[in-house]
């Protein structure tokens, strides 16, 4: 740093197209999102800044509110499905022999080289009322109902008189199913590395012990892991939360989340301001979440310094 | 030996196609400190692994109090391990952490805080039982990985390279009290490591292992005096091989030339064709001043060491040998020019006759 200071030159070459790159793509347009969200519209096509406080205010309608909980309830348990999900890859992968980790590990990303749009098109063929996952129940049921006729129980109806398909699209279930497959490998990945650096000793020590497997993942797996499974479900539910195509096609325009909102506000609505305020006020939610997991990062640092 | 608290029988460990240990049986005996020595790799942590149940063995069985334990979980065998890195939970108080395998035998609260402090009290830790790991130093967390399993009352002790991870000071304090700590509980010791004086100073028998083979087992001394070949006799302390020219079988007589022609008889019998050396411990052996007398030789570097010197001298047949000088002999050498012709005294009778 020092030197850069000195050759002022080679610092504002090295310095310029990257600053001028923030500033041009993310510094301006945010400033102009900061101002519209303080303007009113007046006409079609114009809006006025009028330093108003009323598109904040409007936030507090009952349908945005419903509108904010159903995006963090869904960004939420979607998170919680990762974990769940995750924890356990993660875990196979870590433990798997050295010459298979690479190839796990690229299992985990390989969806990253398909773009979003085409994956998301090939879960709404999958999950279809008329999809692959109901193909394979509809032939389920066939199997079990001719079982139930040839066993002389086919009159009752005892699964139906028909096959009736599970409707995943238009439904919570499947945008859960959609944020899950798409942000998985967020959740995978910071959990992997934890387990990557744990010290097999703790976990033989335990055994050791006395206890059992599972008891050894509770006490002590779980805890000396759990900087990993914050930073993955934060890194999870971000995203989640501002997700737009997976609940635009996967949802309906039923299970709307917070990006749809907003999207419509600037261009069906047209009330760009409004969108402004929203988009911002996802911006303070996703900073608070941030602030609060730094803070308590550092209180713990200071805990072990003070020890240390 | 049925008496035996651990037997291991005919082992054996492969990785793959490597194999870790061969062929490997051994009885530990209650009550005592039992060493596995070895240089790095020979698979003594392997074999102590086995004991715990970490790893399984490939062939062979492992009997604990007379039970067959082999596919045996490490969670049930009454068996107990401070790790090298001593694996001390760093998210658990240290009597937190002597508490945890006390909760897993499901005794009740009283019962475990009794042992608890039982146990701190044994290492000396009464006064940590609330600090957190990271708030203690490298012995510390030693004596808190010792007693965490001690609280356990297992019938073994099994203890990987416990003082590697010390400083040289502290680790020869430790031999101490870990010997002391020993006989005060009672129950048997099992311990790896590849530094043979802390061995020869802890151990009551050692197994010395080669490339996962059990070369020799006996106690220290007999280690010392009487090695079972030469790599023993080279690993357990110094050691001058002097290559045996001629023996006739079954005279149980060798010759050695480079010592001037010495003719001496040997315990064993070895079969013809076979290359014997002859080893001598450098304290076996004396240099002195030319006089006439003695092998003759020429004097190398004199390394003092305040209570003694290890002086090298070079034969007349050209082998260099180290002795070990008292504390009488050396300002004599000191004084001595290097180059100087030297005569070498070898204890014979202190010589043992190896396969080389
Ligand atoms: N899980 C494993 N897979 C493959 N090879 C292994 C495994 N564990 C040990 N080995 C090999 O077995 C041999 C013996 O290992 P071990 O850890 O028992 O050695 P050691 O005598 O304890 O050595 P050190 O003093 O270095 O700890 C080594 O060559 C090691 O590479
Ligand atoms: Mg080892």
């Amino acid at each position: 740093m020092e030197s850069f200071r000195k050759n002022l030159s080679v610092f504002l070459a090295f310095f310029t197209p990257s600053a001028g790159w923030l500033f041009l793509f993310f510094i301006a347009p945010l400033g102009i999102i900061f101002v519209y969200s303080f303007s009113e519209t007046i006409s079609l096509t114009e809006v006025e800044l009028t330093w108003t406080f009323e598109n904040y205010g409007r936030l507090l309608e009952p349908e945005i509110q419903t509108l904010f909980w159903r995006s963090i309830w869904l960004a939420s348990i979607s998170t919680a499905v990762c974990l769940v999900v995750g924890y356990p890859v993660a875990l196979v992968i870590a433990t798997a022999p050295a010459k298979w980790k690479p190839w796990l590990l690229l299992i985990v990303i390989l969806p990253f080289w398909t773009n979003l749009l085409i994956r998301t098109y090939a879960l709404l063929n999958i999950l279809g009322t008329r999809g692959r996952v109901n193909e394979g129940l509809e032939w389920l049921w066939t199997k079990a109902d001719g079982f139930l006729t040839l066993i002389g129980l086919g009159a009752y109806d005892l699964i139906g008189e028909e096959f009736e398909p599970i409707v995943f699209l238009g439904r919570w279930s499947g945008v859960i199913i959609g944020l899950v497959y798409v942000h998985l490998p967020f959740t995978i990945l910071p959990i992997y590395a934890a387990l990557e650096r744990l010290d097999r000793s703790y976990l033989e020590a335990s055994l050791d012990l006395g206890a059992s497997q599972w008891r050894t993942f509770r006490s002590v797996l779980l805890p000396l892991t759990m900087a990993g499974v914050i930073t993955a479900a934060i890194i999870t539910f971000i995203p989640m939360l501002g997700s737009f195509l997976t609940p635009a096609l996967l949802g309906r325009g039923q299970v709307d989340m917070i990006a749809n909102v907003i999207e419509r506000q600037f261009k069906g609505a047209n009330d760009w301001p409004f969108g402004a305020a929203m988009s911002l006020f996802l911006l303070y939610v996703t900073f608070i979440i941030l602030a609060i997991q730094a803070f308590a990062a550092m209180r713990k640092q200071k805990r072990s310094e003070r020890r240390g | 030996m049925t008496d035996a608290i651990i037997s291991i029988r005919n082992v054996t460990k492969r990785f793959g196609s490597f194999t870790a240990v061969e062929d490997v049986t051994i009885d530990i005996q209650p009550g005592e400190i039992f060493a596995l020595l070895g240089p790095s790799g020979c698979g003594k942590s392997t074999l102590l692994r086995m004991i715990a149940g970490f790893e399984t063995p490939t062939e062979g069985d492992i009997l604990i109090d007379g039970k067959d334990v082999t596919d045996v979980a490490p969670n049930r065998r009454p068996v107990n391990m401070v790790f090298q890195s001593y694996a001390v939970f760093p998210h658990m108080s240290v009597a937190d952490n002597v508490a945890y395998g006390l909760k897993m035998d499901r005794l009740p609260g009283a019962e475990i805080k009794e042992k608890v402090a039982e146990a701190l009290e044994q290492v000396k830790l009464t006064d940590f039982a609330h600090r957190m790991p990271d708030q203690l130093s490298g012995g510390q967390r030693q004596r808190v990985a010792l007693a965490r399993a001690l609280a356990k009352r297992p019938r073994v002790l099994l203890l990987d390279e416990p003082l590697s991870a010390l400083d040289a000071k502290l680790r020869d304090a430790m031999r101490l009290e870990l010997v002391k700590l020993q006989e005060s509980v009672g129950v048997s010791f099992v311990m790896v490591t590849h530094d043979q004086s802390e061995a020869l100073a802890m151990a009551d028998r050692v197994a010395v292992l080669k490339d996962g083979r059990l070369m020799q087992l006996a106690d220290p001394m007999t280690l010392y005096k009487h090695p079972s070949d030469t790599f023993v006799a080279d690993f357990i302390g110094r050691v001058n091989f002097f290559e045996v020219e001629e023996f006739k079988p079954g005279s149980a007589e060798v010759r050695v030339q480079s010592l001037g022609a010495v003719t001496l008889p040997t315990p064993v019998e070895f079969a013809a064709g076979e290359k014997l050396v002859l080893a001598v411990r450098p304290e076996y052996m004396r240099v002195r001043p030319w006089d006439g007398t003695g092998v003759a030789a020429t004097l190398g570097d004199v390394g003092f060491q305040g209570d003694s010197s290890i002086v090298e001298v070079t034969l007349e047949s050209g082998q260099p040998v180290q002795v070990l000088s008292g504390i009488a002999d050396t300002p004599v050498l000191l004084g001595l020019e290097p180059g100087a012709k030297v005569g070498v005294d070898v204890d014979l009778g202190e010589g043992r006759v190896l396969r080389g």
